[in-house]
């Protein structure tokens, strides 16, 4: 019942808003937020008590890794909810809210549903829900991102469809007519029969399918486009959510992969892809030039830490996986809601353009340097401690070389992420330029990086509880 | 059954090496649909010799969609860009020779799906699968948004036909997922091409070259 909710109150609200405007529009956008945000609450704390709850005939389950996620997105698509009012004139919510509310429920679909062709359906579902997000603002860049967008993540999400046919081709070859051969629970109690050769064929397409939407690099080329070009609340919900999207379906089906052919064989290709990834975003970021880019850069750096963790393996490295996807949504979604209203400021999303930050908006600068230090993964935020996690599982793991780059990479990133920070935030301040937000705006902000402050310093009871639960769905 | 599913895989991919080989547009249209049209027979084929129902209603649903409504979409997109988008001088021996390059990659590719079965159907895997890496091929080196989206078609069509002959099509919410997602993205391309077109005059997607770095 409540995975329905769950999926209903995002559903049908964006239906709703599709004949709404003005303060209706907003009533109804606030009140959608709110209660898929509750609802997800609702499904995390019923997966604590029973381990995991089912509806529609086990056709959507959630587990602890779900609900895990499904809180994640609850989460930042309240963030983003809360300052879409700054960013989308009254005038224009038809053409935003209800495409909002679709893509939050395509999401959710994706991380609910027990069935990987659903699970299919709806990660495509995420680009076509958020093509014309991408492109609200009509701009010539904004519709050439989303041409993009559509076009690589429509393509790499077609060859994670190869992907999963082969995986139900290998179940029925060796199980015949299996009833509900395409749920992962029944691809999990059966993997270890399955033909090793042909699953290992399908995991290359679904890596390469789903790493597509996960802004794995070689396949990141949409990523920083469309990351820049959506409006700040559709940003956050792309970098810090979407594309854990993608490692999420990745990370159901390594869960298949490591039982029919043995751990090695995901592993080695998500180091390789993590490493790659981080490679092009510290090439990236040593100079960045538009603080929107550098943001979706730092996105495809992160997403390469988490591919390492789950390429290192063992509980350490998934579970700081799964934690460093949490501490990068959060901060992320922070630094790119704040990028909103900078650029409004300003103007411009370009760096040089961008000085005087704290002297001419205190609140959001300030707000600014402090999401940049815990997504550069300084103490006492979050994203030291997985970083520390996931390293130590690379090294206990023997594998040092990669850990090793992995770090020097991350180094890298780090230095041009601060400096591109210093140069925005000291120097003299244009004249136009001035804060119009007032403190309460800055409210839930604040709350998402004191959460960052709980990952990092004082785990409240159950967080490593959850932790292990998700370990041991992934790495048995 | 295998004779049947082998030649009409096979027709499927020599219609695919035409695309590749043909440059006027209408002549391309019309081998897609000519390809949609063989993936829906192939469906029927399999539908019947299988005892699989449910399949005549997925070739009633491909002929629907990419043999018309797909194609009179592709049809408003290409309104007013010339019937030939290359340079004279230009040949398509190039592609075609890597077009058949991919037909030996498909083959080595699909080797252990091959060694995993003996499905009457299997001869025409790697057949199939080498459509999808040719559109993929189509996609990637499309000059225009056209070839883009053509491109990306073939590969679609290539995947469905590797289902057919793998599995014998896929449970049904996840097919009709598929046909709605594959509709969605022509329309919303549409969309997203007209407005490329009023604001740079052509869809040569060249041209859109803002975003760098």
């Amino acid at each position: 019942m409540t995975l329905l909710l769950l999926l209903g109150i995002p559903l049908a609200g964006a239906a709703l808003l599709t004949r709404m405007d003005g303060g209706a529009a907003r009533a109804t956008h606030g009140l959608t937020a709110g209660g898929t945000l509750a609802a997800a609450a609702a499904v995390a704390a019923a997966v604590t008590r029973d381990g995991s709850v089912t509806a529609l005939d086990g056709l959507l389950r959630a587990d602890a890794l779900s609900a895990w996620m499904a809180g994640l997105v609850g989460l930042v698509a309240t963030l983003a909810a809360i300052e879409a009012p700054r960013q989308v004139p009254l005038a224009e919510a038809r053409r935003f809210y209800p495409l909002l509310h679709l893509f939050t429920f395509t999401m959710l679909l994706a991380l609910t549903t027990d069935d990987v062709g659903l699970m299919w359906v709806a990660v495509e579902g995420t680009t076509l829900a958020s093509v014309f997000l991408v492109n609200f603002e009509r701009s010539r860049s904004s519709l050439e991102a989303s041409y993009k967008y559509l076009l690589i993540c429509s393509v790499g999400v077609a060859l994670a469809f190869a992907g999963t046919i082969l995986v139900y081709f290998a179940d029925m070859q060796q199980f015949g007519d299996e009833p509900h051969a395409l749920r992962w629970t029944t691809l999990l109690r059966l993997a270890p029969g399955l033909p090793a050769s042909v699953i290992e064929l399908a995991f290359v397409f679904l890596l390469v399918g789903y790493g597509t939407k996960a802004g794995l690099a070689p396949m990141h080329t949409w990523l920083p486009d469309a990351h820049s070009e959506a409006p700040a609340p559709v940003s956050a919900l792309m970098s810090g959510v979407l594309l854990s999207v993608g490692l999420y379906a990745v990370l159901r089906f390594k869960a298949v992969a490591d039982l029919a052919a043995g751990p090695d064989f995901a592993s080695r290709l998500l180091v390789a892809l993590g490493l790659a990834s981080l490679g092009v975003a510290a090439a990236f970021l040593w100079a960045p030039r538009n603080f929107k880019r550098m943001l979706a850069y730092s996105s495809v750096e992160h997403v390469g830490v988490v591919c390492l963790g789950l390429g290192f393996g063992g509980p350490l490295g998934v579970a700081g996986a799964v934690l460093h996807i949490a501490n990068h949504a959060l901060a992320k979604s922070v630094l790119f809601l704040l990028s909103g209203r900078i650029r409004a400021a300003y103007g411009t999303a370009e760096i040089p353009a961008v000085s005087g930050l704290l002297a001419a908006m205190p609140l959001t600068g300030r707000g600014f340097l402090i999401a940049m230090l815990a997504l550069v993964g300084l103490p006492p935020f979050g994203l030291f401690v997985s970083e520390v996690m996931i390293f130590a599982a690379g090294f206990q793991g023997g594998h040092v070389a990669a850990s090793v780059l992995g770090l020097a990479l991350l180094v890298v990133a780090f230095s041009g992420l601060l400096r591109a920070t210093h140069r925005m935030l000291y120097g003299p301040a244009p004249a136009g330029a001035r804060e119009t937000a007032h403190w309460p705006s800055a409210l839930p902000l604040a709350a998402a990086l004191l959460l960052l402050v709980v990952t990092g310093l004082a785990w409240p009871p159950g967080l490593a509880a959850a932790l292990e639960r998700i370990a041991s769905l992934l790495a048995p | 059954m295998t004779a049947v599913t082998n030649l009409l895989a096979f027709l499927g991919l020599v219609v695919t090496l035409l695309i590749v080989w043909r440059q006027s547009w209408p002549g391309r249209l019309r081998l897609f649909i000519a390809q949609s049209l063989l993936l829906a027979l192939l469906a029927c084929v399999i539908g019947v010799l299988a005892g699989k129902p449910g399949l005549l209603v997925v070739a009633g649903v491909v002929v629907l969609l990419k043999a018309w409504l797909i194609p009179r979409a592709l049809a408003r997109i290409a309104v007013g860009t010339p019937v030939r988008s290359v340079a004279p001088g230009h040949s398509s021996a190039v592609p075609v020779l890597v077009a058949g390059a991919l037909v030996v990659v498909a083959y080595v590719v699909m080797l252990p799906v091959n060694a995993a079965t003996t499905l009457p159907t299997e001869g025409g895997i790697p057949l199939t699968f080498a459509m999808a890496l040719i559109g993929l091929f189509v996609c990637v080196s499309g000059r225009d948004a056209l070839g883009h989206l053509l491109g990306f078609l073939m590969f679609e069509n290539g995947i469905f036909g590797l289902a057919l002959l793998a599995t014998y099509g896929l449970p049904g919410l996840v097919e009709a997922g598929v046909f709605l997602d594959v509709l969605a993205i022509v329309l919303l391309m549409e969309g997203v091409l007209l407005r490329v077109r009023r604001e740079h005059d052509s869809i040569e997607v060249n041209r859109l070259g803002e975003l760098r770095g």
